[in-house]
Parts: structure tokens; sequence; C-alpha cells
């Protein structure tokens, strides 16, 4: 039945794909929610102040948080125990889908998921409201609300729970400009401790291929307060992008290079992991491997079972130095 | 029970040849006591953790290597070599062919079989058995299979330093064209003490199942397997010891789909255990994927397993 193409939260994982900006006391997106993927809002004509070119207006850079996210989409996942996830779409706006973990290490469980979809199409891939909910068996609640007010300002407001124990709150409101976007979160305020976090981001494209942005992570508890800020810079080539960020807690940089019609594509990062993937469409097939620095070898491989709607994914992971081994599978229905 | 290895390692699961088909009325020879139990026990999935590559090389018709790679979360991860000297073509299809074994762990852990038929009706088998330098099993057994009966002997462990020993002696007859009668004498002896056991063991085949039981002073131990149609295959085990003071029942099945090329078997099990393994052979690549878990409800514990076998 449909399927919901705008928000496309991956199955909860245990990496947090979001929120890796390299800087602590960031309040990190939980995990499996990041801003739904979006193309570009198309920039509005007859502005020509920020555009050097009158001929080629510069490009919207996208979100701040996206920059990293495409090199991190190559790393394998660290998969143990056996998985099995139905996805089940009730209607257009809506899909349903259950997991259930046995796992070797921590705790199995089940968890129920859902997103709801709006109706008010901004585009050929996204409407608005999107609202995702996901509860665990233990009773821990992951909710995300993400809505379009106006046609340049986004907002989302995600809440997570640990059992019964508020763990995140955050709300968050991103405008996007011709050729920049800027975004403020407010993260975890508590107004009876005096406690909180407010995250400012901007990134402005230069030109066509770089694009220039800031985060200020301003964080306040009672008794002390301070503020971290870090610089990002992205260039994107014809089939590569590179990206550096740069703040108080040191560097973190990301290319992402695409080698050949196959996809098969490379990634180097400077915390020295190296982490590829192979895409054999025709086969149905997804390979990613890592090599790191910490002597950590780790492979995921993934194969749709064509006449049925069935993803078989298979994953092990090898800490050379710990000698400690890792495997998983998982089954993966709709 | 007895504490006698028997060779039981092998790449593939096998039903042994059935008995109820000789036609020209005399009694069948009941094969030898360790099969007894085998038909029912090939039906339950073998537990399997971590991550395992076989690759088997047919070198020639009578030459047959493998080599093993095993990473595992709970053991040490090991590679294993393993070489086969067939003297006729048929062990894969029947266990008893003659054969020289030879296995070589990582770690310097020897298993070594050797099988001779010494004449038409006798065999002999030597079992080494060492774990890195140590000497664990080293047993001979020889074993004289009549028209309608088995007999066989064993001495296992044989120590004239520490005046050890361990004596098996097994007899099978066929009474009549399903029912196999049969008993089981060990007796072991230490510097400090002396023992002897004895089984009596029965069975009865029909053509579509199979009922085993042994009992003796030991415990008891009862089977049954039945083949409900190509497809599918049951087996049930019960197992009693009065050394452990504890029983076991378990239930297992076997479901074949050869169009899809798939074996799945599952089992369950009176303390809490439930496992299945599927195996599914990958066409045209001359590979087998293995994926199984074991689910121990009561310690909430699970094992996972991924295998590829080639060749």
């Amino acid at each position: 039945m449909g399927s919901v193409l705008a928000a496309a939260p991956p199955s909860p994982a245990p990496a947090a794909a979001g929120g890796s900006q390299g800087v602590p006391g960031l309040v990190s997106v939980p995990p499996g929610f990041t801003m739904p993927s979006v193309s570009s809002v198309p920039p509005t004509s007859g502005s020509g102040q920020q555009s050097a070119d009158a001929d080629s207006p510069l490009p919207n850079p996208g979100t701040y948080e996206e920059c990293h996210r495409k090199c991190k989409e190559v790393f394998p996942l660290q998969m143990e125990g056996v998985r099995l996830v139905v996805n089940k779409g009730l209607s257009n706006h809506f899909q349903v889908s259950h997991t259930v973990t046995l796992s070797t290490l921590g705790d199995s469980g089940y968890r129920f998921g859902s997103t709801y979809v709006g109706s008010k199409q901004t585009g050929p891939a996204e409407s608005f409201p999107v609202m995702v909910g996901d509860m665990d068996n233990t009773g821990s609640l992951n909710a995300q609300i993400i809505h379009q007010l106006t046609s340049a300002v986004r907002s989302k407001i995600a809440i997570q729970t640990q059992q019964h124990k508020f763990v995140n709150w955050q709300c968050d409101m991103e405008c996007r400009g011709e050729d920049f976007t800027a975004a403020v979160t407010l993260g975890n305020p508590d107004v009876l401790v005096g406690s909180g976090i407010l995250v400012g981001h901007y990134l402005q494209s230069i030109t066509p291929a770089l694009a220039l942005g800031g985060e200020l992570v301003y964080h306040r508890r009672p008794g002390e307060e301070g503020a971290v800020t870090s610089l990002l810079g992205r260039y994107t080539g014809d089939n590569y992008v590179a990206t550096l960020t740069l703040g108080g807690a040191g560097a973190h940089a990301t290319y992402y290079h695409k080698a050949s019609d196959q996809q098969s594509t490379r990634m180097q990062d400077t915390t020295a992991s190296f982490g590829y993937q192979l895409d054999v469409p025709k086969a149905n097939f997804l390979f990613k491997g890592t090599v790191d620095s910490n002597w950590v070898v780790g492979a995921t491989l993934e194969k749709k079972l064509v006449p049925l709607p069935l993803t078989l994914a298979l994953g092990a992971f090898l800490n050379h130095r710990k000698n400690k081994f890792q495997c998983g599978f998982g089954v993966t229905i709709g | 029970m007895g504490s006698v290895l028997a060779l039981s390692s092998g790449p593939g699961h096998h039903n042994c040849p059935p008995r109820w088909e000789r036609r020209d009325g005399r009694l069948p020879n009941p094969g030898s006591f360790h099969s007894l139990h085998r038909s029912c026990k090939d039906v339950f999935p073998q537990q399997i953790e971590g991550v395992k590559m076989i690759l088997n090389k047919t070198l020639s018709s009578f030459f047959k290597v493998s080599h093993t790679l095993h990473l595992s979360a709970v053991s040490p991860s090991y590679y294993r070599f393993h070489v086969e000297h067939l003297q006729s073509d048929d062990y894969s299809k029947d266990k008893d062919a003659p054969a020289l074994i030879g296995e070589m762990d990582s770690s310097g852990s020897l298993n070594a079989h050797a099988l001779l038929h010494v004449t038409e009706r006798v065999r002999a088998r030597t079992v080494f058995q060492t774990q890195q330098s140590q000497f664990v099993t080293w047993q001979f057994e020889t074993e004289y299979r009549g028209n309608d009966f088995t007999t066989a002997v064993t001495v296992a462990n044989p120590d004239v330093l520490r005046e050890s020993v361990i004596l098996v002696a097994h007899f099978l007859q066929s009474v009549s064209s399903g029912l196999v009668l049969g008993g089981e004498l060990v007796y072991h002896r230490g510097r400090a003490e002396e023992g002897g056991i004895l089984t009596l063991a029965g069975q009865y085949s029909r053509p579509n199942w199979v009922a085993t039981l042994n009992a003796g002073k030991g415990g008891a131990h009862a089977s049954y397997y039945h083949r409900a149609n190509k497809q599918i295959q049951v087996g049930v085990e019960f197992e009693a010891s009065t050394r452990t003071q504890e029983t076991t029942t378990s239930f297992g099945y076997q479901m074949e789909l050869p169009e899809a090329n798939m074996v799945f078997r599952g089992m369950i099990n009176s303390r809490c255990i439930i496992g299945g393994v599927l195996e599914k052979r990958l066409t045209p690549l001359p590979a087998t994927l293995i994926m199984g878990a074991f689910v121990n409800h009561r310690g909430d514990k699970l094992q996972v397993g991924l295998g590829i076998n080639v060749g």
C-alpha cells in the first residue's frame, strides 16, 4: 500500500546517525531521527543581492547536519543478534513497523513504530506535517513532529524518554533562504532548574561548489554556562564531496567519493576509519565494509530476496585488538 | 551410558539405509550400536555460533581436503585443516566405509580416525584425539558383522602406567524384520575403583518410523523418528541420566524444500532451549549458506551463527 517517503527514519540503530558534529555538549538528535532528506528549496527569483552572478543563482546549501551524513551512510552498522522487522503501509499517509530484536549482549525487545505524513505537499517527495513515534516494550518513547510552517521555515519537535524518564526534549526552527540555511535549536530547556542548550547553525553557499558555515552552541546549567563554536566548510566536486569541521573539540573531516558507475564509493575520515560501499542493484545486493585505526574490521551485506518483499541482512564485526567478535543477521519484511 | 566416542562428525547428515528393505527372507545385519539413535539425531539442528567458513576441496576421488575458519564470540577462533583419504568412494553415503581421516587445529589439537576393513566381516577402527599437546582419547575398536548380528569390542584409553582402561562390548541381534535387540557392557577400571554398567537396547523400525530405547543402570535414552512425507521428518528424544539426576525431552523437525534448495531444522527442548538452523544452497555457486540461532529462555541467552560452505 502507500509508502511514506518524506520521513524515513532508519530502524533505530545503536550508532547515532545525526548529531555527530564532534562537539561535546550538543544535544544529539535521538538515534534514528534525522531531518528527512529533502531536495533543496528552489531559490526564489528576483532577489539578486546575495548571488554574485545573476545568470546562475547559488543553490541552497542544505542543512548543517546533512554535511557529514552522506559519508556516515557508507559505513556499516554494527549488527548483533537476530532482528526481524515488519513494515506495513496502512495508507498513503500512515505506515507502521514492528521490530523484534533478540540480542546476545543486551536486552531483547519488541518495538512498535508508526509514521504519519500529512497532506500539505511541498514537493514531489515531501509532505508535511510528519509525525514519527516509536515505543519500546520497556516503555521508552521516541517521538518527533516535523512541520513546514511557511515556504521557507520548517520546525521540528523531538522527545525521547528512557522508560518513564524524559531524556531529550528539543525544538528547532530552520529557515532556508535562497543560498543560505539558518537554524536554531533549543535543547532540554528546563525552566525550574535553569538549564538548557541553545544551538545556532548557519550555512552559506559562496560559490556553486563551496559552502561555508558555522555553529554556536551555548549551554547553561545552574552555576556554569559556556559556549562552543565551530566552523564548517564543504566543497563539492563532480563526483566527490569534502567536508571539514573545525571546532573547540577538534577537527572532523570527511571525504566522499563516487568511484565508478557501479557506484562503488570510498570514504576517508581524519579520525582514521575507512569505509566503502558496493552497490549492485541488478543483483539487489548492497555490501558495506569498514576498516578502522582501532583495528576494527566490519562488514554488512544486504540482499533483497526479489520475488518476496524480504530483505536479508548479515553483518559481522571483529575487533582484532581486543579479540572480540560480533555477528548478527536480520530480516526485514515489507 | 558408555563414554566411548564414535565417528559421528561428518560433513553432512545421513540416514542409515533402511533395514526393512531386505526381501530375501533372511534377517538383515543390524548395523553398529552407535547408529541406533542416529536417524533421530540427524533431524535436530546442530548448535552454530559465530561465523564459520568451510572450504571443501576434492583433490581426487579418494582424497578430500577441507579448510575451516571459525570466528567466534564465546570461544577462541580457530583454523582447522581436515583431510580424508578414502579407500572407496562411498564415505559420504556409508559412514563405515574404510577411510583415514585427520584433522589439525590452529592450536595444535589433532583428531585422527582410521577405519579399516580387515576382512569382509571384520572391521577395525582407531581413534586418537589430542587437546594441544595432551592426549585425550586413544581407543581401538574391532567389530564383527555376522549375517544378522553385530558384535564389537572397544578398548578406550588403556593406560598401563596408571592402570586404567575402559572396555566396552556391544552386541546387536536382528530378531525379526523390524526388531533389533542388543546390549552394551561398559567396564571401567582405575587405580582406585572399577565398575561395570549394563545397558539393554531395542529398536523397532517400520517403513515410516523408527523407535529406539536404551535402558540400563546409568539411565535411559529413548528416541522416536517419523517421516511424515517427503519433506518433513520429525524426531522426539528423551534422555535420563542417573548420574546427573536429570531428564531432558527434545522435539525436533526437519523440513526440506528441494525446489528452493533449502533445509530447515528446528528444535525445542524441556530445558527451554529453542533453536533453528536454515541451510540454503546458493545454486549457481557451489556454496551453501547456513544461518542459525539458539535461544535459551531460562538463562535469556542467545547464540547466533552464520556459516558458508564452499565446495
